[in-house]
């Protein structure tokens, strides 16, 4: 084994090793075929186009992205119901939301950047989520069947956000928090509800349920792709 | 459809090739424009292959490893001929331009008003 082949071979596992059980044989042939004869190390563009092939069959950005969205979804629920529990009853000026007695500042501020991350991923990962579903419906041949599930789609996340908004607590319009303290100073908190009812416990269930259903379709598109290139078959053939 | 996969399907044009041809092919085809990187390559080839625009027509062994040769599907060469004759549609409303205005200061000049 050549020294460029083996570099190539060390490339190639950007690739997960199903497709390069299926593909690796076959790319590094031509790759060997395409590089003149005494070259040592693969080219740049060679080794980009390796790394960033590898890394859309592994695992789509956009399935990354959305896991990422529901997760800090679901950590933002959890840390609403964490705080449901704790009446506040002390002040912590630079916390946005209410917190209790004893929370750490680093877990307050953890969630405040946690929340925004997630508010400003809900957008790239919504459109993705459009761009894919309607290629996915273009490709089995019903055009303009993505449409209706698109709107489907844009209405769960729109659901999805509203709901987080629900529990968050995030409209200027929540009621006004005061926080205690023993001496009965009370002060300004932050806005919105202290304590979660159970109505809300039912919509934070209600949001981890559609973000799980919409991680699951997105990575159903994503297993489709593999089920191609295992079976080494084509459609339409 | 983006450049290099309109001129992957272009190459398989004349007959199926496998990856280092159809690399050829496009830069032969493209007059050394379209260079497509390997990794690129097979990118395109999986997304033509699930869309069915292109099929794998033969496998082999060459050198230990496999070869395979890829085939235009009537699809591939359906979708190939309905972009070209978008391009063919866009780049006339350049072309034709020069001929039209051309033409337009030709009858300007005849009926002087």
């Amino acid at each position: 084994m050549t020294p460029l082949e083996r570099r190539y071979g060390c490339l190639l596992h950007a690739y997960p090793a199903w497709y390069r059980r299926e593909r690796a044989g076959e790319m590094l042939g031509t790759l060997l075929e395409a590089s003149p004869s005494g070259k040592r190390w693969p080219s740049f563009r060679d080794a980009r186009s390796l790394v960033i092939g590898g890394l859309r069959v592994r695992a789509s950005l956009v399935l990354c992205l959305s896991i990422l969205w529901a997760g800090l979804g679901a950590l933002g629920a959890g840390y609403n119901f964490i705080l449901s529990a704790h009446v506040p009853d002390a002040v912590y000026p630079e916390a946005l939301t209410p917190g209790w007695v004893g929370e750490p500042n680093m877990i307050a501020v953890a969630a405040q950047r946690g929340a925004l991350t997630w508010f400003l991923l809900t957008i790239p990962v919504l459109v993705a989520g459009l761009a894919r579903l309607r290629r996915r419906w273009s490709r089995a041949g019903a055009p303009g069947g993505w449409r209706v599930v698109s709107i489907a789609w844009a209405a769960a996340w729109s659901a999805g956000i509203a709901l987080m908004f629900q529990i968050a607590d995030w409209q200027p319009s929540a009621p006004a928090i005061y926080a205690c303290s023993r001496n009965q100073n009370c002060v300004l908190a932050g806005y919105g509800h202290a304590i979660l009812s159970p109505g809300e416990l039912a919509i934070c269930a209600a949001w981890l349920a559609i973000g799980a259903a919409m991680t699951l379709i997105l990575a159903r598109t994503a297993r489709l792709r593999v089920r191609y290139v295992r079976d080494g078959t084509v459609p339409g053939t | 459809m983006r450049e290099p996969t309109y001129f992957v399907l272009a190459s398989l044009l004349d007959g199926p090739l496998h990856g280092y041809a159809i690399i050829q092919r496009t830069a032969a085809l493209s007059a050394g424009r379209v260079q497509l990187a390997t990794g690129t390559l097979y990118t395109a080839l999986d997304r033509l292959s699930a869309e069915g625009h292109v099929a794998l027509v033969r496998e082999e062994i060459v050198n230990g490893r496999a070869r395979r040769t890829y085939g235009l599907t009537s699809s591939g060469a359906g979708a190939l001929r309905a972009e070209a004759s978008r391009m063919a549609e866009a780049a006339r409303l350049v072309t034709n331009r020069g001929r039209r205005a051309k033409a337009a200061g030709a009858a300007r000049k005849a009926s002087p008003a």
